[in-house]
């Protein structure tokens, strides 16, 4: 389970870091790196959420005491 | 191709050695008032003075050269290398930072225990130590502030994550009002950026509140306390930065600075934005919840 969280976390940096990648190359009137960072809202909200649901299941619990 | 003549030299200026003579008197204030010297604080406060009076000014000379027109495309691309430098300097800092969360719990407390090759340090020094993450129980209490638990994930660090993450999204939205010649939108989109950042930091201030007052979470906890305060410390410094950074964005955008096609200072604080949104995802799954 923790491996999927893993990959969205590639995801999310993939997008911001392409964004960043864009906003050094592209020139004017460039849409790319706007929807980059569009890419990148969507994958946080979507790995919150399967964060939220993976607790609710019971497929992931938080380490040591409490 | 442009020629190197057209490259704008600016006049010469006093910002850099203002800025020398701020950062010297923050330093040697706070390396003073490290041996105790009352006025090492006065010159602490005094450097951080001079320090804001120079990015406010340099920064607004840039903002009013590059209004009247005086700054090519070249300009422009050496403003984004040096965004990308300093974006690459935040990497490895936050990396750092993370770094040595991740090494403390998967090597060095296990280590303690007595894991790997390390048998007889569990054994010898501390057999009854147990290395368990939280870190809440260690080897010599008498040293620490020994905290009575740690923050629930799922109160204050949940809401501020959601919180975080809209003004991920209300940022975007400004974003694509601003490629799309939307001028209120891009305002009300930033206005509300800015909202969900001052609410963040309220959050956090009253988390550290209950941290210190009720759970004797400190940064004296510890490696736990250490490491949970340096990394959502510095994570709440770069949001406060990023809230002041926008709110002069809504200042520029208020008084019709930036245009669709040419808008660098917009984009490289809201890159910023999202980077910050990105590390508080890495913290919250990290620090507070796994």
């Amino acid at each position: 389970m923790k491996y999927i969280i893993l990959l969205f976390f590639i995801f999310i940096i993939y997008s911001l870091g392409s964004a960043l990648y864009y906003m050094m190359k592209d020139g004017e009137g460039s849409k790319r790196m706007v929807k980059a960072l569009t890419m990148r809202v969507g994958f946080s909200i979507a790995l919150f959420l399967f964060v939220i649901f993976a607790f609710w299941m019971g497929w992931l619990t938080p380490t040591g005491v409490k | 191709m442009q020629s190197r003549q057209d490259y704008y030299v600016p006049e010469g200026s006093y910002w850099p050695i203002l800025g020398s003579v701020g950062m010297a008197s923050l330093l040697g204030g706070f390396a003073s008032s490290l041996h105790g010297h009352t006025a090492g604080i006065t010159a602490m406060i005094l450097g951080f003075g001079i320090i804001l009076f120079m990015v406010f000014g340099w920064i607004g000379q840039v903002v009013h050269e590059s209004e009247a027109g005086k700054y090519n495309l070249q300009v422009d691309r050496s403003f984004r290398m040096g965004m990308g430098w300093f974006i690459f300097s935040e990497v490895m800092f936050f990396g750092a930072f993370f770094g040595a969360l991740f090494y403390v719990r998967q090597f060095a407390v296990p280590w303690l225990g007595g894991a790997g090759n390390n048998q007889f340090t569990g054994e010898v020094l501390w057999p009854q130590f147990k290395a368990v993450w939280p870190l809440l129980n260690m080897p010599l209490p008498d040293n620490y502030t020994v905290p009575k638990g740690i923050i629930d994930a799922w109160k204050v660090p949940a809401i501020n994550t959601m919180v975080l993450l809209t003004s991920g999204a209300t940022i975007t939205w400004a974003h694509w009002a601003l490629v799309n010649n939307k001028r209120n939108q891009l305002i009300g989109g930033l206005i509300a950026t800015i909202v969900l950042g001052i609410i963040f930091l309220g959050l956090q201030v009253l988390e550290y509140g209950e941290a210190y007052n009720h759970l004797d979470l400190k940064l004296t906890s510890g490696i736990y306390g250490s490491t949970f305060f340096m990394l959502t410390g510095f994570h709440g410094l770069h949001v406060t930065l990023g809230t002041i950074m926008l709110i002069v964005i809504l200042m520029r955008a208020i008084r019709g600075h930036f245009n669709k096609d040419r808008h660098f200072g917009f984009e490289a604080v809201a890159w910023y934005w999202h980077f910050v949104d990105v590390v508080w995802l890495g913290l919250f799954i990290t620090v507070y919840w796994l």
